[in-house]
């Protein structure tokens, strides 16, 4: 390479440079990223999980999970609260999501079960209406969150829990959970709206409270992210929605369009 | 052969077809960089504090370096910087293929198209052979350059 290609080349990228932060440093909110951004598992490759076969089927869930869902929307197959997932079982120490196991249970250890079973399971007690969230969803300072599915999201979206959506903003605004925030961890916000979290729940009875993050379901992991953040600054309730948003519209539950919660 | 293969009509029109896919590649990057940094992160190849900056910078040296080709200035550092990129692509790709690490390219579009584990992996092998495509077109850049060079 001879000294012209070797300016030209420099030249071109230093050019790039300095456009790119010029450009971030005029970027709206929701285009802006910090320059060094902190995710973890950046270098985890997932692993490629095939759907389960289908399980036994199961009772449709109770009234207090579908009462603004269409009766089609309960199907037989729908987890309730006994099939929520729990993926991930963490070293505190280690802190990292994905060296877990896939032993599956519910937040409350009345209701475990394992949803790879084929076997069908009895059912618990179903949850009353006037159950206190903190008493079916205790707060579990070992692992940074427990997946979880339709039902109890409903359940805990009408005790008036948390509800915060990791997908970026603009989505956001096309349609969400009604009452979610936007807390999108690719956005260069997201460390000022956590610490406005810390702040506004600082004290440790208020970490305790159970905090329900979604975001598009499937292979999407920012809800997951988000979780991992929280975690870190010493949340210990936190449920992430495994479905995410298009399962919530599938199950035609209420959404909130705009900038608004 | 050799000529043909020289010839300035094709090279100018090779150069300002690889500029142009560059640039079009870079304009949906540039518009949303939180999203190509999303892509970039899905490739599980970089460590978290690179991620942003690569989706900040990279879009805009790609921008440059189609704009030189197109206009034909500073051809000689487009063509270093665009042959680097395409090698780079392909080998992420191909890396993430061998891992069956199913990812959209983020090559011309950031946002997340809902595919399957399938059609991505469909996808990935398809943007290989285009990428491999697009370093062929390079690589007669350069031998163009070179026989020019030669000539001179």
């Amino acid at each position: 390479m001879n000294f012209k290609t070797a300016f030209q080349t420099v030249a071109l990228i230093v050019a790039g440079i300095i456009l790119a932060i010029v450009a971030n440093a005029f970027a709206s909110r929701d285009r802006k990223m910090t320059l060094a951004g902190s995710y973890p598992n950046a270098l985890t490759v997932p692993s490629h999980e095939t759907a389960p076969p289908p399980t036994a089927p199961l009772p449709p869930v109770s009234d207090v999970t579908t009462t603004t869902a269409p009766a089609s929307a309960t199907t037989a197959t729908e987890p309730t609260a006994t099939a929520a997932i729990e993926t991930v079982g963490l070293n505190p120490a280690a802190r990292n999501p994905m060296a877990t196991t896939s032993t599956a249970h519910t937040p409350t250890a009345a209701t475990s079960t394992a949803v790879t079973s084929p076997v069908p399971t009895p059912h618990p007690p179903l949850p009353t209406p006037d159950e206190d969230p903190l008493k079916r969803f205790p707060p579990h300072p070992d692992k940074p969150y427990v997946e979880i599915a339709f039902a109890d999201v409903k359940w805990l979206h009408g005790k008036n829990v948390l509800f915060l959506d990791a997908r970026r903003t603009s989505v956001f605004e096309q349609g969400h959970i009604p009452g979610a925030r936007p807390y999108s961890v690719w956005e260069s916000d997201i460390d000022d709206k956590v610490k406005k979290l810390f702040d506004e729940r600082s004290d440790p009875s208020q970490q305790a409270l159970p905090i329900v993050i979604y975001c598009s379901g499937g292979d999407c992991e920012d809800s997951h992210m988000l979780a991992q953040k929280l975690w870190g600054i010493q949340f210990n309730n936190l449920y992430v929605y495994k479905d995410g948003f298009p399962d919530w519209q599938q199950h035609g539950a209420q959404v909130h369009t705009g900038a608004n919660p | 052969m050799k000529r043909l293969l020289t010839h300035p009509w094709l090279t100018i029109r090779v150069q300002i077809a690889l500029g142009a896919i560059f640039v079009v590649a870079a304009l949906p990057k540039i518009a949303d960089p939180p999203s190509f940094a999303h892509m970039i992160y899905n490739y599980r190849l970089l460590p978290s504090s690179l991620i942003n900056i690569s989706a900040l910078v990279m879009p805009w040296v790609e921008l440059l370096a189609g704009l030189a080709l197109i206009l034909g200035a500073w051809r000689a550092g487009a063509r270093m910087v665009i042959t680097f990129m395409l090698a780079v692509f392909i080998i992420a790709i191909s890396i993430n293929l061998f891992r069956d690490n199913a990812i959209d390219c983020g090559c011309f579009n950031v946002a997340d198209r809902g595919k399957t584990h399938e059609q991505r992996i469909f996808d990935m092998k398809v943007d290989v052979f285009r990428d491999l495509g697009m370093l062929l077109m390079a690589g007669q850049l350069w031998y163009a350059a070179k026989r020019e060079e030669k000539a001179t």
